[in-house]
């Protein structure tokens, strides 16, 4: 583990694949909840908690529950379950201990269990860093980074997209390019923008 | 008979999962790069939609309405594992890349809204029927979008070139590229829309 | 009778300023470096520029009239729009490149977003980066100057990128444009007589190129070479898009910061990505890559530095 990998990991996973932008991952939400910045920013919090935590923890059911009983066929059914209950208990825990904090992320959670970013970075997380069943050197740490890069890559597309389509509200736009139409082209732009960033090497 | 075909039909144009309702787009993005993927995926879409609405219209009075949707979702992830399973074994190219795109059907909006919408609600034929029209529809959306994507970016439809002398636009087969497609197919859609309105 | 009376506040002065007066104005500030371009490129560049002119124009007035909107051809927009994109070619493209880049430039770029005014990002930006996406082979190999029978070369950034050494390259020489590159980015001191031009009239402010430029140099002077504090920033500055860019791309009224505050923070993240790219991206140049993902910042930026209504908290 080096500071130049974890940079290779944080400049692709923000930029060159971010999680909306090239991987496509989460796109409903995004679509739908940027069009004010404040929903957009709660809820970018929250599913950057939830990819961070759930990384870990799948990370851990896959190394050692599953690798050591040879289940590795079952990851997509325990990896969403796994995701589905920590989801459940963190909203009751959070109804629980802090209702403020409930209004402002916490109706948003229920959503995140079927957000594809959560299952894909943790799908991905064991392509990446699991070589032939083995885990490589540090990975558990990249696991866990690479969730925290990929949640400032949501965040990131997030706050620009919910700042620009806030802005647009202001603009006559052609009625059949209002809303979903015209979030895509701008997502689109945005994603040629972050193309400078391609082949980045230090 | 004829609300049967009512409910195969809605799939394919009034209700059209991509074009209409904007749902399971995270895949119709990612894997349209070019006309084989899409039907591969749109096949094993439909597949898991068919088998999930089957099973939840069967189940249904057992599932208690609380926990309904962890139920859906084992049920659902099931069909998946199937799924991938049987891509790996008999189409190894396809599945890798289509990559963790199979896996995220999991998570597909699509799937588990036809189960929460439909499949609970109704019979066992009419969730059949439902299941197959709103996967033929995912499934034509997918070929429409990556017959275009294919061509544009590559010069090429299912790998045979149509023009010579035509100057692949790259971009098309970039992510940029099936945002850009995604969106203007969405405003020509409304177009048509509001001209018949 | 007409209706003569315009209610506004005061003070009651009219600026001779309209819209299509800025507009012009900058069409002529860009002449020079569109002359510089045709005498180091030869004639091609002028083809290429004028073909970029009137597709922008044409797409432009048939939106005008598909969607019935007050004509909006002649306000100059449309055709700095062309010329900007033009500018950002290598001379030597197939003609049909100007015109594929100026449709996308004014259809996504600036139609879909509701017309001038409205836009989010530089619409001559946005058709480039699409062209550098989609046809790469014609926009990286660039006529060497002087040379009119198209010998290809490398601008010095890219082969700076490729690690060759530039001695034969003196400042003087990229100062005056003599070197394989875009039509319009070349000759400096060309641009640099627009950009007076511009700013003599005010038309634009020195906060956004100050900045912009001031810090890519900076970092590059950093972190440029092997050793830190050893880049050679002069001639950054003086190579790639960077004028061009800071002064007629980064400085569009609509897609930039209102505030002096909001134009510092704009240039100085513009020159960061910029200067970033060049040093450790995969691309030669990126002023037109950072100067986008800024104007994607802009509305975050806008809210951020509004100043504060007087008497409000």
């Amino acid at each position: 583990m080096n500071l130049q990998e974890l940079l290779t990991i944080f400049i692709s996973a923000v930029f060159i694949y971010n999680v909306i932008l090239s991987r496509f991952l989460g796109i409903c939400s995004f679509i739908a909840i940027s069009k004010e910045t404040k929903p957009a920013l709660a809820m970018s919090f929250a599913v950057m908690f939830v990819i961070v935590t759930s990384s870990a923890i799948t990370w851990l059911v896959y190394r050692f529950l599953l690798l050591p009983f040879n289940l590795t066929y079952l990851r997509t059914i325990s990896f969403i379950l796994v995701i589905a209950t920590f989801v459940q208990f963190v909203e009751m825990v959070i109804r629980k201990v802090s209702p403020q904090l409930y209004r402002a992320f916490g109706i948003y959670l229920p959503l995140i269990t079927v957000n594809c970013a959560v299952l894909g970075v943790a799908v991905l997380n064991i392509d990446m860093f699991f070589a032939n069943d083995k885990q490589v050197a540090g990975s558990f740490y990249y696991s866990v980074f690479q969730g925290v890069c990929v949640g400032l890559g949501y965040t990131l597309a997030m706050l620009l997209m919910s700042g620009i389509r806030e802005r647009l509200e202001l603009c006559n736009v052609p009625k059949a390019f209002k809303d979903f139409p015209l979030a895509f082209i701008i997502a689109s732009i945005l994603s040629l923008s972050f193309m400078g960033f391609s082949g980045f090497n230090f | 008979m004829k609300s049967l075909v009512k409910e195969f039909t809605k799939g394919i144009i009034k209700e059209n999962a991509t074009f209409v309702l904007a749902l399971g787009l995270c895949p119709t993005l990612a894997v349209s790069v070019s006309v084989v993927n899409g039907i591969g995926m749109g096949i094993a879409a439909t597949f898991v939609l068919l088998g999930s609405s089957l099973i939840v219209s069967l189940i249904k009075d057992f599932i208690p309405s609380k926990i309904r949707i962890p139920c859906y979702i084992v049920i659902i992830a099931t069909f998946v594992t199937i799924a991938e399973l049987c891509l790996k074994a008999y189409s190894p190219a396809l599945d890798r890349s289509l990559g963790i795109y199979v896996p995220l059907i999991v998570v597909n909006c699509m799937v588990l809204g036809r189960a929460e919408a439909f499949a609970c609600k109704n019979n066992l034929i009419s969730s059949f029927c439902d299941g197959l029209g709103m996967g033929v529809g995912f499934t034509l959306a997918l070929i429409l979008i990556s017959a275009i994507r294919e061509f544009l970016g590559s010069g090429q439809i299912l790998g045979y070139t149509l023009f010579k002398g035509f100057e692949p636009v790259f971009v098309f087969g970039m992510p940029s590229g099936a945002l850009l497609v995604i969106g203007l197919l969405l405003g020509f859609f409304n177009l048509l829309n509001n001209k018949k309105t | 009778m007409r209706n003569n009376l315009i209610v506004s506040g005061s003070p009651h002065v009219h600026k001779q300023g309209s819209v299509p007066r800025i507009m012009w104005t900058v069409v002529f500030s860009l002449i020079p470096a569109g002359a510089a371009g045709v005498i180091i490129f030869g004639l091609d560049a002028l083809w290429v520029t004028l073909v970029a002119v009137i597709t922008a124009v044409f797409t432009e007035a048939v939106f005008g009239i598909w969607t019935k909107k007050k004509f909006t051809v002649l306000d100059g927009s449309a055709v700095i729009t062309g010329i900007l994109l033009a500018f950002n070619l290598p001379s030597n493209v197939p003609l049909w490149l100007p015109i594929a880049g100026s449709i996308f430039s004014i259809v996504i770029g600036k139609q879909v977003f509701g017309g001038l005014g409205q836009n989010i990002f530089n619409p001559a930006l946005v058709g480039r980066v699409f062209l550098m996406a989609s046809w790469p082979k014609y926009m990286v190999t660039f006529v060497k100057p002087f040379s009119f029978d198209a010998v290809t070369s490398a601008t010095p950034l890219a082969a700076l990128k490729e690690g060759k050494i530039l001695e034969h390259l003196s400042y003087l020489d990229l100062f005056l444009g003599k070197r394989g590159g875009c039509i319009g980015e070349v000759c400096i001191l060309a641009l640099l007589i627009g950009a007076a031009i511009l700013l003599f009239k005010g038309y634009i402010s020195w906060h956004i190129p100050a900045t912009y430029i001031f810090t890519t140099a900076i970092f590059v002077y950093i972190f440029g070479a092997k050793q830190l504090f050893h880049g050679d920033w002069l001639f950054h500055i003086l190579s790639g898009g960077l004028i061009l860019g800071a002064f007629f791309m980064a400085t569009d009224y609509v897609a930039t910061p209102l505030t002096a505050k909001g134009q510092i923070i704009f240039g100085v993240g513009c020159g960061l990505f910029t200067a970033i790219i060049r040093i450790w991206g995969g691309y030669p140049e990126g002023a037109s890559y950072a100067i986008l993902m800024m104007n994607a910042a802009t509305p975050f930026i806008d809210r951020y530095t509004k100043s504060r209504i007087y008497g409000t908290k």
